[in-house]
């Protein structure tokens, strides 16, 4: 273990930004950022819209927020047609990236080859227990929520990660996110080891209670903490397959929510004309949407928000918070980098910059003080 | 003013067919360019060195335009009251 992972292993966080006021255009004087800001700035075309494929799901798993809310009874659109249109007409007002998600995408598999054949950048969220298409050429996310003893209780389905693995090892579409709970975390290590030695590629989400959620999955401060030292660990001990950065570590294990620390800019929180507020919808599987629901997880209580999606766009889009050093910057730079390798097909990561993560919350807008920070739910 | 920003846009997205002399300053960069919001951001955080200000992200939204950048310039320079 070398002394810069031992120091971001402590979570001793870099929160001193520089001595000196920089510009952004000497920050970009580095040839080391320089060359990876021009590497991520090729997909700043990307404009995100999520789907709802299907209120069916082959597994019912504690906590998910797709059982949440009002979307759940959503009278599923199955006509092939309508959906082409759908994303025919998603497209031309510029959408370049869907999520295609549920309950479980992988069972209407003629509805994301409809979604591919007019949109072919995107991502799919599944269990993994049902193969999709290869001519599907979707990244794929299988989550997997702790070992197959866990995913029994939790998911009610056995041998979970073992048929994961046995359809979705050696596929270049997939992607095994593991969600840290307040629970799982000694097992992590294991299944990690596990997916490695099959040559899956992994990454990290966080649990994130949906509104009212009152169970035993949601993160403590000290399970927080805990986390943080074992994403880090991961990272350092399996480079090859572990796609993230010691800045994603620290942005999402953070005491305050993705909201609180960098302001959501989805519609749910955010009513503005700029960015996602302006473009991004969520549809139900019936093919409606709402302005006032949409983000990439509805009914996900925004003050615990850690999700791994809600950050690629939430830590993404805020890169302007992000240039008080070279290293600040660094860290967003991995972040994205990070974020791209894991939802874009094809995408290489490349070796993150900052071995030590500056302190997410040099990130808050201004200089308000905690009490003045967002907070709240979204409801 | 408006003409070193628009220089610098059309380096930052790298544009073509167009000057910073024939650049239209009252073009919507988000309508009519098709400019997205990573992009203007970019922009902004260059400017912002450039001329020594500060830009609050409350107010990126309204920043539509070469001229209304320019504005929002003059005004944190206080030169607009």
């Amino acid at each position: 273990m070398d002394l810069e992972f031992r120091a971001a292993a402590q979570a001793k966080l870099s929160t001193t930004p520089t001595a000196m006021p920089v510009t952004f255009a000497e920050i970009l004087k580095s040839p080391d950022i320089a060359e990876r800001f021009q590497k991520i700035r090729r997909f700043f075309f990307l404009r995100e819209s999520t789907y709802d494929m299907t209120s069916r799901c082959n597994v019912r798993c504690d906590g998910c927020y797709y059982f949440e809310g009002d979307k759940q009874s959503s009278r599923d659109n199955v006509d092939v047609a309508a959906w082409r249109d759908l994303f025919r007409a998603e497209k031309a007002r510029g959408i370049t990236f869907v999520v295609l998600a549920g309950a479980e995408p992988a069972l209407v598999p003629e509805l994301l080859a409809a979604g591919y054949g007019e949109i072919p950048l995107g991502t799919i969220a599944s269990n993994g227990l049902v193969h999709i298409p290869e001519s599907v050429g979707y990244r794929i996310h299988v989550s997997v929520w702790g070992n197959d003893a866990t995913s029994e209780r939790v998911r009610k389905a056995k041998h979970m990660l073992e048929r994961q693995i046995e359809i979705y090892a050696g596929d270049p579409r997939a992607v095994f996110v593991y969600t840290f709970t307040r629970e799982n975390l000694a097992e992590s290590r294991t299944v990690v080891e596990i997916l490695a030695s099959r040559g899956c590629k992994v990454t990290f989400n966080m649990f994130s209670a949906t509104v009212g959620y009152q169970g035993a999955l949601t993160h403590s401060p000290k399970s927080l903490a805990e986390t943080r030292h074992t994403m880090l660990s991961l990272l350092h001990d399996f480079p090859e397959h572990v796609l993230f950065s010691p800045y994603s570590a620290a942005a999402h294990t953070d005491a305050l929510s993705l909201h609180n620390l960098y302001t959501c800019p989805y519609p749910r929180q955010n009513r503005g004309q700029f960015g996602l507020g302006r473009t991004f919808r969520q549809y139900h599987s019936d093919l409606t949407w709402v302005r006032e629901d949409s983000c990439c997880v509805p009914d996900t209580d925004c003050a615990d928000c850690r999700h791994y999606a809600a950050g690629s766009a939430i830590v993404t889009a805020r890169m302007n918070r992000h240039i008080g050093s070279a290293d600040q910057f660094r860290c967003w730079l991995d972040y994205v980098d990070t974020y791209l390798a894991v939802w874009i097909q094809g995408y290489p990561k490349s070796p993150n910059l900052c071995a030590v993560p500056v302190s997410p919350s040099l990130a808050l807008q201004g200089d308000a003080p905690a009490s003045a920070r967002p907070q709240g739910t979204g409801r | 003013m408006e003409q070193r920003i628009a220089e610098i846009l059309i380096q930052e997205l790298k544009l073509e067919n167009v000057t910073p002399d024939t650049f239209d300053v009252s073009c919507d960069l988000v309508k009519e360019l098709g400019i997205d919001s990573m992009d203007l951001t970019t922009i902004v955080l260059v400017l912002q060195g450039e001329y020594k200000v500060k830009f609050d992200e409350d107010i990126y939204p309204s920043l539509t335009s070469v001229r209304a950048i320019a504005d929002q310039i003059r005004q944190l320079q206080g030169t607009v009251s």
